[in-house]
Formats: C-alpha cells, sequence, structure tokens
C-alpha cells in the first residue's frame, strides 16, 4: 500500500489532470460492470495492464504481484457461484454426494464464476490505475473542485497524511520493543502488540492536541484552507479517452450480441 | 538594548492542570528586530513562555504586551497577535498537516484573507527562502527530517511575521543541517524579522543570538548580551550551564599572551583571526 501511494508520486502520468484519470478509470469500470461479459473485462484488464505498464512505466511485475492480491479472496467467493446443491445430479459436469444431496459444477455454473471473476478484476484492476497514477492529493482536489462537502474532504486528507506519521509511529514502537525481546516469544509477543497499539493511541491523542495547538497558531478557524494545485486539462487526453471508451463500448455492445445466453443468465 | 520591545511579560504566571508551576513571575522585554536566544534545561519553560507570546495559551496570571500593546484574547486580537508572532514548533511531524508541500505552505497565508495572486507570491517566496523550491511536488512524507523543518519554517515565513519563533530549531538535525537552519535564521533576521529561538545548547547561543535570556524551573534567571551573560559565573552555576568551550579557550590563549586583546570572538573564523594577528612577521 505504501509502495502503491510512491508510485502515485513518481509514475509518469502523475503530472496529467486527476480529473481526466478519474473519468478514464471510472467510465472504464462502469462498463466493465454493466457489461457482464468475460469478454469486456478480459479487454478491460489488458488495456488497464497496458496503460499503467506503458504508459505510466509502473514495472509488470509490481502490476501482476497486485493484480494477483485479491485472487485468492475471488476464487473464494467465485466458488461459492460454481457450485451448486441439488436433489437430481443431472447436468452436473462433477458432483459428489453429501446424504440425499449432491453438490458439483453446471457449466453455466461454471461459466457465471468465470465472469465474475474477470468482472472483478476488471474493476480491481481499474481502480489500481487511479491509484498507482493519481497522488491522493490529486484525488482530493478534485473531489474539492466536484463540490463534495468540505469535512469529508479535509477528513480525507487529515487521515491520508497521519496514517504516515502513525504508521512511523508504530514502527519505531515495534522497533523499540523487538530490540528488547518484546517479541521472543508467541506470550510476550501478544503483550507487546497490546502495548503497541494502546501506546499508539494515546500518542495518537497527543498529536491530535499538539496538532490542533499548531494549526491555531496559523489563524485556523475551522477551515483547512489550501491552495489547489493547479494542473492544466489536455484536450488531446480528453480525446483520446473519448475514443478509447467509445471502442470499448462498441466492442462490448457487439460481443455481448455474441454472448448473450450466458450473460444473461449471469446476470439474472 | 537601545530597540524598543516587540514582546513584553510582566508578572507571567502559568500552572499546568497537574499543577506543574511552568512559568513563576515572569519579566521579560524583547528587543525588536534582534537575535533572540532562551537558554535552559528540558523543562525550564521555553515552550511555555512561546505558547504565550502567540496567544496560544492564557496566563493565570500577569499580562503579555506585543509592540506596547496588551494581549487581549479575543478573537480577533488572537488572530491579529498570530498574524504578527508565528511559532515554528519543535517536531515538525505534528505541524506539517497536508500531505503537499505547496498545500501545507499556503494555509497560513490564506488563513490571513489574502487574495489568491498574493497567496502564491508568498508561498513562493517562502519556498525559495528556506530553499524548499525543489521539494514543491514531492508529498510531505517523502522528506526527510531536516526537509520537513525547513517546511515547518516555510509554514510561518509564508504568513510574514514580524516575530518568528523556533522552539529548538536544531533538535534531532545533523551539524551541518543545524548549521544550515541557523544560517537560514540569520538571513531571516536580516531581512528585519525578531527571531526568537530556544535551545540548551550554549555554543549555539552565544556564537548565534544578540541577546541571551537564561531560564531554569519557569523563571528568567537572567539576561544579558552573549559577551556579558557567560562571564557571570554564578548564574552560569545556578543555572546550570556550561560555559562555551570558545569562550573558555580563547581566555586560556588570552592569559598566556597568544591571543590579541579585545572582545571575545563569536565564532571560530574570527577566533582564528585573532590568532594570526599575533603571528610573528
Amino acid at each position: 500500500m505504501l509502495k502503491i501511494d510512491q508510485y502515485a508520486y513518481i509514475n509518469r502520468l502523475a503530472h496529467v489532470h486527476p480529473l481526466e484519470k478519474m473519468v478514464l478509470a471510472l467510465v472504464t469500470m462502469i462498463i466493465c460492470l454493466v457489461f457482464s461479459s468475460p469478454a469486456t473485462s478480459l479487454i478491460v484488464i489488458l488495456s488497464m495492464a497496458g496503460m499503467v505498464i506503458w504508459l505510466a512505466r509502473i514495472p509488470a511485475s509490481f502490476f501482476l504481484k497486485l493484480m494477483l492480491a485479491p485472487v485468492a479472496f475471488l476464487l473464494l467467493s467465485v466458488l461459492t457461484v460454481a457450485f451448486v446443491w441439488v436433489k437430481d445430479p443431472a447436468g452436473l459436469l462433477w458432483g459428489f454426494n453429501v446424504g440425499c444431496y449432491t453438490v458439483g459444477v453446471t457449466s453455466r455454473g461454471l461459466i457465471t464464476a468465470g465472469a465474475l471473476l474477470l468482472k472483478s478484476l476488471g474493476a480491481v484492476a481499474c481502480l489500481y490505475f487511479l491509484s498507482l497514477t493519481t497522488p491522493m492529493v490529486d484525488i482530493l482536489s478534485v473531489l474539492k473542485a466536484l463540490r463534495m462537502p468540505p469535512l469529508f474532504i479535509e477528513l480525507m486528507s487529515l487521515v491520508y497524511r497521519f496514517i504516515f506519521v502513525l504508521l512511523d509511529t508504530a514502527d519505531k514502537i515495534y522497533t523499540s520493543q523487538a530490540s528488547r525481546w518484546g517479541y521472543a516469544t508467541l506470550k510476550t509477543s501478544y503483550s507487546s502488540l497490546g502495548q503497541l497499539v494502546s501506546n499508539l493511541f494515546t500518542k495518537a491523542s497527543r498529536n491530535y492536541q499538539m496538532l490542533y495547538t499548531t494549526l491555531t497558531s496559523r489563524c485556523y478557524t475551522g477551515e483547512l484552507n489550501v491552495l489547489e494545485s493547479s494542473h492544466v486539462i489536455s484536450r488531446r487526453n480528453i480525446l483520446l479517452i473519448i475514443l478509447f471508451e467509445a471502442a470499448l463500448l462498441l466492442a462490448s455492445i457487439h460481443l455481448a450480441g455474441f454472448l448473450t445466453p450466458f450473460a444473461g443468465g449471469a446476470g439474472s | 538594548m537601545k530597540s524598543k520591545p516587540i514582546l513584553e511579560t510582566r508578572g507571567l504566571g502559568f500552572s499546568y492542570v497537574d499543577g506543574t508551576q511552568a512559568l513563576v513571575d515572569v519579566d521579560l522585554s524583547i528587543p525588536a528586530g534582534k537575535k533572540i536566544a532562551f537558554l535552559g534545561p528540558n523543562g525550564a519553560g521555553k515552550t511555555t513562555l512561546f505558547l504565550h507570546f502567540n496567544g496560544l495559551i492564557r496566563p493565570d496570571r500577569g499580562k503579555v504586551y506585543f509592540a506596547g500593546q496588551e494581549v487581549r484574547y479575543d478573537h480577533a486580537s488572537l488572530l491579529e497577535l498570530r498574524k504578527k508572532v508565528g511559532v515554528v514548533f519543535q517536531d515538525p511531524e505534528t505541524q506539517l498537516f497536508s500531505a503537499s508541500v505547496r498545500q501545507e505552505i499556503s494555509f497560513g497565508p490564506l488563513n490571513l484573507g489574502l487574495p489568491r495572486e498574493a497567496v502564491l507570491q508568498r508561498v513562493h517566496k517562502a519556498m525559495q527562502d528556506t530553499g524548499i523550491l525543489e521539494l514543491q511536488d514531492r508529498p510531505t512524507h517523502f522528506l526527510s527530517y531536516g526537509q520537513k523543518k525547513r517546511v515547518a519554517i516555510a509554514d510561518i515565513l509564508a504568513m510574514q511575521p514580524e516575530v518568528l519563533i523556533c522552539d529548538e530549531p536544531t533538535a534531532w538535525l545533523d551539524v551541518k543541517h543545524a548549521v544550515q537552519i541557523m544560517d537560514l535564521l540569520t538571513e531571516i533576521n536580516g531581512e528585519g524579522v525578531t527571531v526568537i529561538i530556544s535551545t540548551h545548547d550554549v555554543d549555539l547561543a552565544y556564537s548565534w543570538a544578540d541577546y541571551i535570556f537564561i531560564m531554569k524551573s519557569g523563571r528568567v534567571i537572567g539576561e544579558a548580551t552573549p559577551e556579558c551573560i557567560f562571564y557571570n559565573r554564578r548564574l552560569l552555576e545556578e543555572a546550570e550551564l556550561q560555559r562555551p568551550w570558545l569562550l573558555d579557550l580563547y581566555e586560556e590563549l588570552q592569559r598566556k599572551g597568544w591571543v590579541s586583546a579585545g572582545l571575545p570572538p563569536k565564532n571560530i573564523r574570527d577566533f582564528l583571526r585573532s590568532i594570526k594577528d599575533k603571528e610573528p612577521a
């Protein structure tokens, strides 16, 4: 997660207007979710991977690792879709008996499960594209421009900033505990971890009080006013995004035509 | 000290909720436009005093004056005071609230209600003066400790205060970065800003400050120019402070007749010059 944050600031697309990247990621994700066809999902995954690896210059191995992260979790949930309980084992590709029921997979169930897996990965790829190429600060400035409530944005920005302070503090406490055999046995590990967490909370609350003091000393009156970053929207990029989404949409409609029976089944 | 006082306190007293007497009867007067150092051990009350200068703490007893005016504690007066007196806190980690360096520095000037153009200018100048222009697009959490310290100073500089207070500006910094920060503070002072620091480093206070206050257990127990204050051995003993090594060395060499008589040197360069002058032709 920290590495994602680092890439967000140093990738080749970091200086592109955040709104362009958000539109691209969100529209693509919506198309991927609306068309429940595996072909669309595959196109989305591959095009997002291409953009992350070729345009943003993020190492392919890192992107692959990120994509694999949710796979185990997805497989588990998709399995429950693939398997069915039936009384009559006819039509099952494979199955085993549990009492008078049969648990097994149907071809239809398998296709649904595969489509679901690809669809989820497609959506995940879109979100990875956004989080790998767009610094949090930029996302927040777009949200602000979109008139999200200031309270929400300030909260998000403070949480984002202090995640790093908190992690740093936790890391220091952990090191100081580990250097004194705090994690030597399972028992001491439990008690050390407990102390770490409770200390972290005390420290966080002290930090918060101090932060309030330091903000007050800079004439804080309840609103965190800051300068917004000045990105320029590129017409060329907008045109490219429109072209890409249009192509994706057309391809999806075209492909969905062939796959309607399955896609329709998956949808209902 | 001839110059007009910019900050004064009369009979200032403050206790924390747990009963700790942080300040006891503090009477002092800080001359405008100078480099001021508060010397004293941890817990002497330096930070508490600084919080009073910024109106962040209301005194239990006594009064604070800014430029001859008594500090009042209504909203508008406090904002006015904080516009003129800026505090750089010891730990930049608690001061920096934004993940973006530029946004961080823009917070103060925007609060002063300046138009966007003026804010941009001030932010740019503050970054230029503190030498962090190349950091402006980096997120705060990528910065080193020394860089964060600079951003914290730029935070306050962008508000263009008349008084800049730095709590322990060199704490946790290596020698090279500490020297850079002190040079920066000297430059800021050169532009007419009164700079106040707290430190427990006698060598630093001796060579940098124009005027020194010594604090102990919530009291100001001595004040003078650095040339005078370190000749007051009784005061140093009471404050449990060492003498600056430069001064000890200079006195010893002077006794032996190896250096020219005159004002004691404030830094190594002056000191070496005073030796060279004595060299036989």
